[in-house]
C-alpha cells in the first residue's frame, strides 16, 4: 500500500514536470511576444530599449533556463503578476477554484442524486417502457454537446421566459443585507450552469448505475437471498445495491477529480469566474503567466484528485489489493 | 443455432413440413459476421444510428449537388439580407445587381446600348443620364423587370431574364450573420464535421492499434513505458490541454509551418491535435486483447511455424481485435465530433471561413436574442450525428459480445 501510494507521487509529480515544460514551451509558440505586445502600445521605442527590455524580462534566454527561473519562483510561493489585469495570480486563481468547486459539486450532487435512483428503478424493471425511455434520454444526455444545452436553456430561461440570468455569478452592485440573501442572489445564478453541466452526467451516471445494478442483481447470492425467503426490499437494498455501489464508488470518485478542473466551456458560456474560463480568457488575450499557472494548478489539483480516488476505491471495495 | 427465426415460432405449433425446414435452417452454421447482423438488426435504435449517418454521409458527399438544386452557394455575402428566418426569400443587393448589368454591357457594349435607347423610348425607365437605363432597369421588381423586358427586341432577352431570376434566392433555414444561406453552410459544416470526426477515429484508431499491440506483445519495458504514457495521457483534464494545445501558432514551429502553406490549415491542425489526445482508449482495449491472445494455442503453433512476430500480430492477433476496435471507432468519431465542435465553438477549432457545426455556434452567440435559430439548428445536429453514433456503437458492442447473443 505505501509502496503503491510511493510510486503513484512519483509518477504524479513527473507528470507534471513534464506537462509544465512542455506547456511552458507551448506558450511560447501561441502568437503574441510579450515584448511585441508592449512596443505596438508605444510608438516611440528603439530597437535598444526593445533588447533592454528582452533582457529584462529574461527573454533573450533560451526556453529552459526560463522555464527553470519560472520554477523556481514559482516553488517559493511566488505566481507572479497578471499581464493583463497587474494583479498576483494569487489573486486570481484563488477564488477561481473556489467557484469551479461550488460549480461542479452542485452539478456532481445534483447529478447523483437523479441518476442512481434512476438507474437503479431501470435495473429492477429491465426492457420495460420506462427503461426504454430513460436510456434513450441518457443517450441524447450523454450526446448533446455542453454549450449548446447552454445556449438552449439561456435561449429558453432567460431570453424568452425572462426568469434567470444568462451569466455571471452574483447581481453587480447589489449589497446583500444577510448570508441569506447572498446565498438566494447567487444560488439564481448557478442554476442554468449546472443544469446544462449535469444534464450530461446524468445520462452517464444513469447508464452506469443500470448496468451495475443489473450486474448484482444477477449473482447467484441473490437467488439465494430470494429463495430464503427474503422479502424484495431487503434483497433489492442490503443485497443487490450494496454490491452495486463499488463500481458506482469508482465512477464518482473519478468524476471528484475533474471538481477543480472546471467546465471550461460551460463556465466560458456563462460567464462564471471559475477556473476553467480563467484558462480560457488568459489563453487568448495572451495573459502567458495567468494561463500557465491556472492550467498547472487545475491539472495538479486533478491528478491529486485522481489519486485520492484510487485510495478511496480500496477502502470501498476490500478486494482491490495495491501490489 | 439460428438468429433468424423469432422468438415466437418456439411456441406455435407448426405442419411437420415448415418445422423441419426451420429445424434444417437452425441446424445451418452461421459465420460471426451473420450472427452479427442479425442481432444488430434488432435493435430499433442501433438501425436509426445506421442510417441517420447513412444519411448525413450522402449529404456530405452529395453538398455539390445539393448547391446546383438548390440554386445557393454557402459563400455569398448579403449584408443587407443578414439575420433572415427561415423559410424567407430575398433580393440580391443593388451592387450584386449592378455588377452583372456591367458585366453585361461591358461584353455586349452595342446590344446594351440597343436595349437602353428602346427601354428610353417605351418610357420603361426615366434615367437622368441614359446609360443608367439598364441600371435602373436592373434595380425593378423583378416580375416587373420580367415583364418590360419581354417587350424589348433583343437577343439576350434569355440572358437578361435568367439574371433577373437568379437575384431571387430561397433560404430554407434563412441567412446567417453575413447575409449566407444557413442550409448550405449546413451542409458543407456537415463535410467538415463528419470529415475530421471519421479521420480522427481512423487515425486514433490505427495508432491505438500499433501502440496496443507493441505493448500487449512484448510485454516488459516497452509495455511499461507505452502503458504509463497511455495511462499520464488519459489522467489529464482533456479539454483544458486541447485549449492550451489549440491556441498555438504553426507558423512558430519550424517544421509545421509548411502545413500554413496549404488553404486549411485549421483542420490539418485541429485533426492532429485531436489526434494526439483520443488514441489511449484503443490502445488499453487493444492491450487487453493482445494480451490474453497471446496465451492461445494458435499463436503458440503459428510461433512454432516459424511466424516473424509482425505475421503473428498482424495475420493472427489483429482479426481478433476488430470486432472490439470497430466498437471504439465508432463511438470515438461521435466524440470526435463533440470535441471539433468544441474547440470550434471557443474560436479555436475550424476557422472561419470554412464553415463547421461548431464555429457555426460560435458566430451565432453574438446576436442570440434576434436569431436564436441560428444557435438550434447547428447544435441539433450535432446532437443527432453524435447520438446516432453511439446508438451504433452501442449496437455493435451489443451484437458482437458473446455473453448478450440471444439464442
Amino acid at each position: 500500500m505505501t509502496t503503491y501510494i510511493f510510486r503513484r507521487i512519483i509518477q504524479t509529480v513527473l507528470l507534471l514536470i513534464v506537462l509544465s515544460y512542455v506547456c511552458f514551451n507551448l506558450m511560447t509558440l501561441m502568437p503574441g511576444d510579450p515584448i511585441e505586445l508592449m512596443i505596438s502600445s508605444n510608438p516611440k521605442i528603439t530597437t535598444e530599449d526593445v533588447a533592454r527590455l528582452r533582457e529584462f524580462y529574461g527573454l533573450d534566454q533560451p526556453t529552459y533556463v526560463r522555464y527553470k527561473n519560472w520554477i523556481s519562483t514559482l516553488l517559493e510561493g511566488d505566481l507572479g503578476y497578471s499581464r493583463t489585469y497587474r494583479i498576483p495570480v494569487a489573486e486570481m486563481i484563488g477564488p477561481a477554484l473556489k467557484y469551479t468547486f461550488i460549480l461542479s459539486m452542485c452539478s456532481l450532487i445534483l447529478s447523483l442524486a437523479i441518476a442512481i435512483p434512476l438507474g437503479i428503478y431501470c435495473a429492477l424493471r429491465p426492457n420495460s417502457k420506462f427503461d426504454y425511455i430513460v436510456n434513450l434520454l441518457s443517450f441524447a444526455g450523454i450526446s448533446a454537446p455542453s454549450f449548446w444545452l447552454g445556449i438552449v436553456l439561456i435561449i429558453v430561461f432567460s431570453v424568452k421566459l425572462g426568469w434567470l440570468p444568462a451569466g455571471g455569478y452574483q447581481t453587480t452592485g447589489l449589497v446583500y443585507d444577510n448570508i441569506f440573501s447572498e446565498i438566494l442572489d447567487k444560488a439564481k445564478y448557478l442554476i442554468l450552469p449546472v443544469v446544462s453541466l449535469s444534464i450530461q452526467s446524468i445520462g452517464r451516471f444513469s447508464r452506469f448505475a443500470r448496468s451495475a445494478m443489473m450486474e448484482a442483481m444477477r449473482n447467484d447470492y441473490i437467488r439465494t437471498a430470494r429463495a430464503k425467503g427474503l422479502s424484495e426490499n431487503i434483497v433489492i437494498w442490503n443485497h443487490g445495491f450494496r454490491n452495486a455501489l463499488i463500481p458506482l464508488i469508482t465512477i464518482v470518485t473519478l468524476s471528484l477529480s475533474s471538481v477543480f478542473s472546471g467546465a471550461l466551456i460551460t463556465e466560458t458560456l456563462f460567464a462564471y469566474p471559475g477556473a476553467g474560463r480563467l484558462i480560457y480568457t488568459s489563453i487568448i488575450s495572451n495573459d502567458f503567466n495567468v494561463a500557465m499557472v491556472s492550467f498547472i494548478i487545475s491539472i495538479s489539483m486533478v491528478l491529486v484528485m485522481s489519486l485520492i480516488a484510487d485510495l478511496l476505491y480500496g477502502v470501498a471495495d476490500p478486494r482491490i489489493s495495491y501490489e | 443455432m439460428s438468429e433468424n427465426t423469432p422468438p415466437t415460432s418456439h411456441s406455435t405449433t407448426t405442419s411437420p413440413e415448415t418445422s423441419q425446414l426451420k429445424i434444417a435452417e437452425m441446424e445451418k452454421a452461421q459465420s460471426f459476421s451473420q450472427i452479427v447482423f442479425s442481432q444488430f438488426k434488432e435493435n430499433k435504435a442501433a438501425l436509426f444510428g445506421a442510417f441517420t449517418i447513412i444519411f448525413f454521409v450522402f449529404v456530405a458527399l452529395g453538398a455539390p449537388i445539393i448547391e446546383w438544386a438548390l440554386g445557393v452557394d454557402a459563400n455569398t455575402q448579403n449584408v443587407f439580407n443578414r439575420y433572415k428566418p427561415p423559410f424567407s426569400h430575398i433580393q440580391a443587393s443593388q451592387d450584386v445587381r449592378e455588377k452583372e448589368i456591367e458585366n453585361f454591357i461591358r461584353r455586349h457594349p452595342d446590344a446594351a446600348e440597343k436595349i437602353q435607347t428602346q427601354l428610353i423610348a417605351q418610357n420603361h425607365v426615366q434615367p437622368i443620364r441614359p446609360e443608367d437605363a439598364l441600371y435602373e432597369w436592373i434595380n425593378l421588381e423583378s416580375d416587373k423587370a420580367i415583364e418590360i423586358i419581354e417587350e424589348i427586341d433583343t437577343p439576350f432577352k434569355n440572358e437578361l431574364i435568367n439574371k433577373v431570376k437568379n437575384f431571387n434566392s430561397y433560404h430554407i433555414f434563412g441567412t446567417d450573420e453575413l447575409g449566407r444561406d444557413v442550409l448550405m453552410r449546413l451542409v458543407y459544416g456537415t463535410q467538415v464535421s463528419m470529415g475530421v470526426g471519421v479521420l480522427v477515429a481512423l487515425v486514433s484508431a490505427f495508432i491505438g492499434l500499433l501502440v496496443g499491440s507493441m505493448a500487449g506483445y512484448y510485454g516488459g519495458f516497452i509495455d511499461t513505458v507505452l502503458m504509463r504514457t497511455t495511462d499520464a495521457l488519459l489522467s489529464l483534464p482533456l479539454l483544458p490541454v486541447l485549449v492550451v494545445i489549440a491556441a498555438i501558432d504553426l507558423q512558430k514551429i519550424p517544421f509545421l509551418n509548411v502545413i500554413t502553406q496549404y488553404g486549411n490549415e485549421s483542420i490539418i491542425k485541429l485533426v492532429f491535435i485531436l489526434c494526439l489526445f483520443s488514441w489511449m482508449v484503443v490502445a488499453r482495449l487493444v492491450r487487453g486483447s493482445i494480451l490474453s491472445l497471446r496465451e492461445r494455442e494458435f499463436i503458440l503453433a503459428a510461433k512454432t511455424l516459424g511466424a516473424t512476430d509482425f505475421t503473428i500480430i498482424v495475420r493472427h492477433m489483429f482479426p481478433n481485435v476488430i470486432a472490439p476496435l470497430l466498437v471504439a471507432v465508432t463511438l470515438g468519431v461521435g466524440e470526435s465530433i463533440l470535441f471539433e465542435a468544441a474547440l470550434s465553438f471557443l474560436g479555436l477549432g475550424i476557422q472561419p471561413p470554412t464553415p463547421s457545426w461548431g464555429n457555426m455556434l460560435f458566430n451565432a452567440l453574438e446576436l442570440i436574442y434576434e436569431a436564436p435559430f441560428l444557435a438550434i439548428i447547428p447544435g441539433l445536429l450535432i446532437l443527432l450525428v453524435v447520438v446516432s453514433f453511439n446508438f451504433l456503437g452501442d449496437g455493435l458492442q451489443d451484437a458482437i459480445d458473446p455473453k448478450s447473443v440471444k439464442r
